[in-house]
């Protein structure tokens, strides 16, 4: 397998490769909006809900279950917005709660972003941030590091099939 | 499909669909109930009060490196009823395969051709020649007296190329069968797209 450091990204008809470099920029972006807001919790979710990072005050939940909400939220807004003719790239939902607020902001094409901060942050300035970091990270995962390679799994077709089924009969209870 | 390089994740999208009452959720609700809990996460599931999907069911699961590479599979559902077109499209989205529900009752003809147009039309809609998607057909409810034998249900629905795998979802069988070869036709296809890139 070669270097991940030196791999190019799979033109594929959805999803996105994340690179450490872009990992790194990314983190370093939402530490920022954590500390300036400041928020409680933070997520970022992939758009078809997978978790990309989360910062901040875990609750209970189950994160990879919140993703799946949170990307599916955002989507079915996005989609009312489209019927009512009122759709704008970086949707933003605001959700008001009794002792936090939360938003869900598209990244671009690619990525949600959940943020959860608490009632005493002004909304007008989350709003602004939440923003500013959304269009921060909508960049980052557009720009492809420029000394990437060839992704290849390297096993043959018959290889892979018996790693996925010793994978799958691993797990499987009956 | 998204690979995280840092936490070495392939992570992949599969989705359930097919007509209205065909099993989909029974699919995963078995999923849920016959893997280690240590590998799956909770069963999310938006549901009407009459117990029908509103919006979709989720689960993911987490298989051994592949590789190096961990594999994790978020497997979806789709509502079946007609009237929840926009909410299948929104589920598709970046789907990376798909298992098509099929009900094996020779009344739900019809509705299995309806399911599979809907998925053919959305699919489209986001230029993805459904071709070229990794599809296996799940032929379900094969209890049923008269069911379709699953070549039968190909030939309706002209899927000669495309695995069909015969299951009686409520009982858990074919539910892992169809899951191992979604999974491998996925992983396959993520192989061979990243060869050509």
């Amino acid at each position: 397998m070669t270097n991940p450091e030196m791999q190019s990204p799979i033109n594929l008809p959805s999803g996105i490769t994340l690179y450490p470099s872009q990992d790194k920029a990314i983190d370093r972006i939402l530490n920022d909006l954590m500390q300036k807001s400041p928020a409680e919790f933070i997520l970022l979710a992939e758009a078809s809900g997978q978790i990309l990072a989360a910062l901040g005050e875990r609750t209970t939940a189950d994160l990879v279950a919140l993703s799946s909400l949170v990307v599916g939220d955002l989507a079915a807004s996005q989609e009312i917005a489209r019927l009512t003719g009122q759709y704008q790239n970086y949707q933003l939902i605001l959700r008001e709660g009794p002792q936090t607020n939360t938003f869900i902001a598209e990244a671009g094409a690619h990525m949600v972003l959940f943020v959860r901060v608490s009632r005493e942050v002004p909304l007008g300035w989350a709003r602004l941030l939440i923003h500013e970091t959304s269009r921060q990270l909508a960049d980052i995962v557009s720009a492809v590091p420029e000394d990437v390679g060839k992704l290849d799994l390297g096993l043959s077709e018959e290889t892979l099939s018996t790693l996925v089924d010793d994978g799958f009969d691993s797990i499987w209870k009956g | 499909m998204q690979i995280n390089w840092q936490l070495r994740e392939l992570n992949l999208k599969i989705v359930y669909y097919g007509p209205a009452l065909s099993g989909k959720t029974t699919n995963l609700e078995q999923i849920h109930a016959r893997v280690d809990p240590a590998h799956r996460s909770d069963l999310v599931s938006l549901k009407t009060h009459e117990d029908r999907t509103l919006y979709f069911d989720f689960l993911q699961l987490e298989l051994g490196k592949i590789n190096n590479l961990t594999p994790k599979i978020h497997l979806y559902t789709v509502p079946g009823q007609s009237y929840y077109e926009a909410s299948r499209r929104l589920v598709l989205r970046g789907a990376d395969g798909v298992v098509f529900v099929a009900d094996s009752s020779p009344e739900c003809v019809n509705a299995n051709m309806m399911a599979w147009q809907d998925l053919e039309s959305h699919l489209a809609s986001f230029d993805m020649p459904i071709e070229r998607l990794p599809i296996v057909l799940q032929c379900n409810k094969q209890d049923l007296m008269g069911a379709l034998p699953p070549p039968h249900i190909k030939q309706i629905l002209h899927l000669a190329a495309v695995p069909a795998i015969p299951a009686v979802a409520m009982q858990g069988d074919g539910v892992f069968d169809t899951l191992k070869t979604i999974t491998r036709g996925v992983i396959a296809y993520v192989q061979h797209q990243a060869a050509f890139a």
